[in-house]
C-alpha cells in the first residue's frame, strides 16, 4: 500500500536488543526469586514490603514527584501554544489528553509521568518552552507522549522491581550485620542461607542495575523514534535534543541538583555528561540518538 | 496495542478510521431546516506536511485534482501552513444549498489521495464551517483518527469556547451524525481560517 515510506521507522535491530535485555532481566529475576525461597522465612517478609513499596511507586510516585518539584498545572489560556502541539499530537496518536505542566526553571528540559494513558502529565520546563521553536518542541512533546504510549514508566518500573528488592536486601544486610530480624540461636546452616542470599542480591543488584541502565536507553530510542514517526519530523526532534544539551552544560549548580532525581523521565539527563559514564546513563549519548534520527530522516526522504 | 508492542516500544501511528465524512453532506440538512445554521460555504482538511519531494509532489498533484473538478461546482482551492506546522487545504464554495455536498467530495479527494499514497496517518481533521442565525461561526470538526463529528463554538473571546452551546448542538445533531462520545477528545482548533 505504501509508496515512498514502506521502512519509514523499522528498526528491527533495536527491537531484538530490547527484547534481549527483558530476556536476560527476566532470566536474572527468576534465579534470584529460587535463591530466596530457597533460604526461606526472612526472605518473605522483604518480598511483602517490597511489593507493597512497588504498588506505592506505580500509583503514587508521580504525584509525589510532581508535588516536590515545583510543578504546576497550566490551563490552555496560559499556554495556548503548549497545549495546541499536545491537543494536535493526541489527535494524531489518538490519546486522552493529559494534564499539561510547566515546571519554573530556566533549564531546558521535559518529561511525562503516570502509569497509564488515563492517568498522564506531560510537562515542560520555562526554558524548553522559550529556546525551541514550534517544530521543536512538537517533537519534544513527541517524544514524551511515546513514552506515554509504550507505558514507558510502568515497563522500568515492573522491570526495576526485583533490583530494588535486591537492593532492599542488602540494606538490610548492612544494617542489621548480616542477620534478618536479631540472629540468636541460628544454626551454621542457616548463617550460611544468609550469607548466599547476601551475596546473590548484591550480584542481582549490579547485573541488573547495567541491564536496566541499558533497557531505559532503548525505551529512549524507541521514544525517539515514536516522536519523529508522529510528527514525520525527525529532523526538528534532532535540532531540539542539539539546543537543549547544548544549553544543559551552561545551567546553574542549583538547578541541577534540584532535578536530579528525575533524571530518568527527562527527555535529556539533568546531569552533565561525561564520557566515562556512558555505560551507566539512563539516555543514549546524543550522538547516537541524533545518528538514529538521521537514519529516520533518510528514511523518511527515500535516500535510505 | 498489545504485550508485545509495550515491549518492544514500537508504536504505529493509526491510520483513518473507517470514513464517516460523508455523514455532514446529509445532516447539513436539518442544521439549516431545523436549527437556523447556514453552511459558511468553506471546509478544510488539516494534515502534517512531510517535507519530502514525494509527499509534496502528491500534494500538488491532487490540489490540481480538485481544481479540475471543482470547476464545474465552483470550488476554489487555497493552502496555508499554521503556526504549528500543519496544512490547512481550504475549499470554499460561494452557492448555498449543495456546497457542503462539494466540498465533502473535494475534502475526500484530498483525504483519499493522501491515504493512497500511503501517508494515511498524517491526517488530522476536517473543518467544515457554518453560521448561526447571528452570524456567529460554529465548526464541525471530523476526526479521521476517530472517524467522529464534534461541534466547535469559539465563543470571540481569547481562547474561550462556547461548550454549552456545543452541548445543545450534540442534542440536536447526535442522530444524524456520529459524535465523539468522549468530551474530553473535543479538541479546540484556534485561529481556524475560514
Amino acid at each position: 500500500m505504501a509508496r515512498g515510506r514502506s521502512n519509514f521507522g523499522k528498526d528491527t535491530g533495536l527491537q531484538a536488543r530490547m527484547l534481549l535485555t527483558m530476556f536476560l532481566l527476566g532470566l536474572l529475576y527468576v534465579v534470584f526469586v529460587g535463591v530466596l525461597f530457597a533460604a526461606g522465612a526472612g526472605a518473605g517478609v522483604i518480598v511483602v514490603v517490597a511489593v507493597v513499596l512497588l504498588l506505592l511507586q506505580l500509583f503514587a510516585s508521580d504525584k509525589l514527584a510532581l508535588a516536590t518539584m515545583g510543578v504546576k498545572e497550566v490551563t490552555p489560556a496560559q499556554e495556548p501554544e503548549l497545549h495546541g502541539i499536545v491537543e494536535r499530537l493526541c489527535v494524531q496518536a489518538d490519546l486522552p489528553k493529559p494534564r499539561v505542566c510547566v515546571m519554573e526553571t530556566s533549564m531546558p528540559n521535559a518529561f511525562a509521568m503516570g502509569r497509564s494513558q488515563k492517568s498522564t502529565t506531560v510537562c515542560a520546563t520555562r526554558g524548553i518552552l522559550e529556546i525551541l521553536s514550534p517544530a521543536e518542541l512538537e517533537g519534544v512533546m513527541a517524544h514524551e507522549l511515546t513514552h506515554v504510549i509504550n507505558r514507558d514508566v510502568m515497563v522500568m518500573t515492573l522491570a526495576g522491581f526485583f533490583a530494588t528488592l535486591a537492593s532492599m536486601i542488602l540494606q538490610f544486610a548492612f544494617f542489621f550485620g548480616g542477620g534478618f530480624g536479631g540472629g540468636y540461636g541460628r544454626g551454621r546452616e542457616e548463617e550460611e542461607d544468609i550469607m548466599i542470599v547476601i551475596l546473590v542480591s548484591a550480584l542481582v543488584y549490579a547485573i541488573s542495575f547495567l541491564l536496566l541502565r541499558a533497557l531505559s536507553r532503548y525505551r529512549e530510542f524507541a521514544a525517539d523514534r515514536g516522536s519523529a514517526v508522529l510528527t514525520g519530523k525527525p529532523s526538528a526532534l534532532a535540532s531540539a535534543l542539539i539546543k537543549i544539551s547544548g544549553t544543559i552544560e551552561r545551567v546553574p549548580r542549583q538547578d541541577l541538583r534540584a532535578a536530579e532525581g528525575m533524571s530518568a523521565f527527562f527527555i535529556v539527563p539533568a546531569k552533565a555528561k561525561n564520557s566515562m559514564m556512558n555505560l551507566f546513563a539512563d539516555h543514549p549519548p546524543l550522538e547516537q540518538r541524533l545518528a538514529a534520527l538521521q537514519r529516520l530522516e533518510s528514511q523518511l526522504q527515500g535516500t535510505a | 496495542m498489545g504485550l508485545r508492542d509495550i515491549l518492544t516500544g514500537r508504536h504505529e501511528v493509526k491510520g483513518p478510521a473507517p470514513d464517516r465524512l460523508f455523514a455532514i453532506a446529509t445532516a447539513y440538512v436539518s442544521l439549516q431546516a431545523e436549527h437556523g445554521i447556514e453552511p459558511a460555504g468553506a471546509a478544510a482538511i488539516v494534515f502534517q506536511a512531510l517535507a519530502t519531494s514525494e509527499f509534496e509532489a502528491t500534494i500538488k498533484e491532487m490540489e490540481e485534482v480538485v481544481v479540475a473538478t471543482g470547476k464545474e461546482s465552483g470550488t476554489t482551492v487555497a493552502t496555508q501552513d499554521d503556526s504549528y506546522g500543519y496544512r490547512w487545504m481550504v475549499l470554499r464554495n460561494p452557492s448555498s444549498g449543495p456546497s457542503v455536498e462539494d466540498l465533502a467530495v473535494g475534502v475526500n479527494a484530498v483525504s483519499s489521495s493522501i491515504e493512497t499514497a500511503g501517508h494515511g496517518e498524517r491526517l488530522l481533521c476536517a473543518v467544515f464551517a457554518f453560521k448561526d442565525a447571528k452570524g456567529a461561526p460554529v465548526y464541525f470538526i471530523y476526526n479521521y483518527k476517530r472517524g467522529y463529528w464534534y461541534p466547535f463554538v469559539p465563543s470571540g473571546a481569547e481562547q474561550e469556547r462556547s461548550t454549552e452551546r456545543e452541548l445543545q448542538l450534540k442534542a440536536q445533531m447526535g442522530s444524524e451524525l456520529p459524535i465523539e462520545p468522549e468530551l474530553e477528545r473535543w479538541f479546540p482548533l484556534w485561529g481556524i481560517p475560514i
